[in-house]
């Protein structure tokens, strides 16, 4: 007899593993789907920012009675990013047919007020229950108020008082959300879309190459080859690995490719994958492949049944995405401890190559050893499992 | 050449087998007849392997399957219970993977591949995937897949159960062929006429215990029963009547 070497039946079984899986027309098409989905997700997503803030850069103003206050209305023209235009002549029901989001309209004694320094009116129309027209109201409310407290400084100065009598309080507003962090947060989702694309990728194949096996009765006549059960395992792991590792580059070269179809340098962001960040990706990456599919597999062993599995992998599927949340609502530091916890490292990783700030070399080492170390353990473990009879034949 | 002695298995509370022994010789069909439930997949399981036994020993040729169970593995040929196939994979796949598990390659495994398949009349499907395969060529593919690697001693796991006449006939016919150059064959069934028209040696099994054993002349004597189905009766049933499944 022949001794076969360990090492070779793992092969075999991971070619067979990855010819099988390719020739699963569905659960490709599911992979394709949810890698196309994130990077078309962002695309859409950067592409509405991109609009609103072209909207927002040049406000219309429909001014109606410009006749009254030609003074306030050059004032408004000489401001930047203001067009003033003629009002409609029934301002209420032009902003009820949201024809415009804002009217301002100056009243017919204006002119009298404003020449005897009593408070002259200025109507801002507005319908403050849509939530488009809020931006456009809050910047003419602003505007109206500084010109009101420049006549009002203008008129002190001329009765010899100082404006900063009547200024108890100065307000500084800072703006934080500008467009560009707007657009930044939603880039910061890619990092989450590449680590679900090892999940999602490999879940498939991790489920069909344990618990389907043992559902169809063929894991039975697979045991009886003359192969440990570690080089069984260790194969299966590996092609589901791969898969996951196709998935991710897959969503790396999409992700890649986005700024080539968004405005993204109109809006003034530096987002670039090139060689070496999508290098940078790949080598955070691809060891939490091994750890990802490992982890999969593992739990669909121990599943009760093929649908068990699949909805056990429902649950590890939102794995990757919480640190990506997490982060959407708070900032993730960059702790060193990180490196140590498979996924959260890679997040942490990731999100530094795309953000221009790549981490150490060490980091890479690190999480990376830490990803292939709990991946070795993982084998391990469903190789004793698959020693355990009630296991290998259901229960 | 098999040999078993003194096997038990225990899961839970249920003595599946209780010092089941047996002998099969080369050149010969040993039947393991047994109702639903008597214990004989459980036997065979711990015959190919898969299974550990809680007491007892096994010999396959002259190497011992209880402690080295993979050494055995290679020289068995194995048609489980309730087999089952890679739907995405053509028949000439299946083969060549067990043929690759069991360290053949090349040229070898390409003739033995083409051997199997026209010993076992199957090269028509050959290239075709088995998910669309009847019970009697998917039951095919399992034997082919099993013999791959040419082992002396092949074990059937109730290898005609579900299949029509004439697959019934294709797999017995496989059968003989085995004994025919040599083989040591261990063939499991609850089918009486199936058992008799095939075997050299019967091993007849009810709750885990061996109950009779030897030729189907012997049994027939044995019991005093001129149809052997009667002696089977006789044999196993006279427990099971009372309360199993052999009076549903």
């Amino acid at each position: 007899m022949v001794r076969v070497k360990p090492l070779h039946q793992m092969l075999v079984v991971m070619r067979k593993e990855l010819k099988d899986s390719l020739r699963d027309r569905r659960a490709l098409f599911s992979i394709a789907f949810s890698i196309i989905v994130g990077p078309v997700l962002i695309g859409f997503m950067m592409n509405r920012i991109a609009d609103r803030q072209r909207e927002s850069e040049i406000v219309e103003i429909p001014v109606a009675g410009q006749q009254h206050a030609p003074a306030f209305v050059d004032w408004l023209r000489q401001q930047a990013g203001v067009s003033v235009i003629a009002g409609p002549p029934r301002p209420e029901q032009a902003v009820r047919d949201r024809l415009h989001d804002v009217v301002v309209v100056i009243t017919d004694d204006y002119a009298e007020k404003f020449s005897s320094s009593r408070p002259a009116t200025v109507r801002i129309v507005a319908d403050t229950s849509r939530n488009a027209a809020r931006p456009t109201l809050e910047r003419v409310r602003r505007l109206m108020q500084r010109y009101s407290a420049e006549i009002g400084a203008l008129r002190l100065i001329s009765r010899g008082v100082s404006p900063a009598g009547v200024t108890p309080l100065k307000l500084e507003e800072i703006e934080i959300s500008t467009a560009q962090q707007r657009a930044a947060q939603v880039l910061s989702f890619i990092p989450m879309f590449i680590i679900l694309a090892a999940f999602v990728g490999g879940m498939s194949i991790a489920t069909d190459s344990t618990a389907g096996e043992r559902e169809r009765g063929s894991l039975e006549s697979l045991l009886v080859n003359p192969a440990p059960r570690m080089a069984i395992v260790a194969g299966k792991c590996i092609a589901a690995a791969l898969i996951a590792m196709t998935a991710v580059v897959l969503t790396t070269t999409l992700s890649a490719n986005i700024p080539r179809f968004l405005p993204l340098q109109d809006m003034g962001i530096r987002f670039r994958i090139g060689r070496d960040e999508f290098l940078g990706v790949l080598a955070a990456m691809l060891p939490m492949c091994l750890f990802s599919a490992s982890l999969q597999a593992a739990v669909s062993t121990l599943a009760r049944s093929f649908k068990e599995a699949q909805s056990y992998m429902g649950v590890l599927v939102l794995l990757p995405m919480l640190p990506g949340m997490i982060s959407a609502v708070s900032t993730i530091g960059q702790e060193p401890w990180m490196y140590l916890v498979p996924v959260l490292g890679q997040h942490v990783l990731v999100m530094g190559v795309l953000g221009g700030r790549p981490e150490e070399w060490w980091a890479f080492v690190t999480a990376g050893l830490i990803a292939m170390l709990s991946a070795a353990l993982l084998v391990r473990t469903m190789t004793t499992l698959f020693k355990i009879e009630r296991i290998v034949f259901g229960r | 050449m098999i040999r078993v002695e003194g096997l038990r298995k225990r899961f839970g509370s249920v003595q599946a087998v209780d010092n089941v022994g047996f002998e099969a010789a080369d050149g010969a069909i040993t039947g393991i007849l047994g109702p639903n439930g008597a214990g004989k997949t459980t036997t065979l399981r711990m015959l190919y392997g898969v299974m550990k036994p809680d007491a007892g020993q096994i010999h396959v040729d002259e190497v011992d399957g209880v402690a080295t169970p993979q050494q055995a593995q290679e020289r068995l040929g194995v048609l489980p219970d309730g087999f089952g196939l890679y739907p995405r994979l053509t028949a000439r796949e299946h083969i060549r993977y067990f043929g690759e598990l069991q360290g053949i390659s090349g040229e070898r495994l390409r003739d033995r591949t083409e051997e199997l398949l026209q010993m076992l009349d199957m090269r028509a499907i050959a290239d075709r995937r088995t998910g669309g395969f009847s019970h009697g060529e998917r039951t095919k593919v399992a034997i082919a897949r099993a013999l791959v690697h040419g082992p002396r001693n092949v074990l059937l796991d109730e290898p005609t159960n579900g299949l029509d006449v004439m697959s019934t006939r294709a797999v017995r016919k496989i059968v003989r062929r085995l004994r025919e150059s040599g083989h040591c064959v261990v063939f499991s069934s609850h089918v009486m006429q199936e058992v008799s028209a095939l075997c050299d040696a019967i091993v007849v099994i009810a709750r885990g215990r061996v109950v009779a054993r030897g030729t189907p002349e012997e049994l027939r004597r044995q019991t005093g029963h001129d149809n052997l189905e009667d002696a089977f009766v006789a044999l196993a049933g006279v427990e099971l009547m009372t309360e199993d499944q052999w009076s549903e």
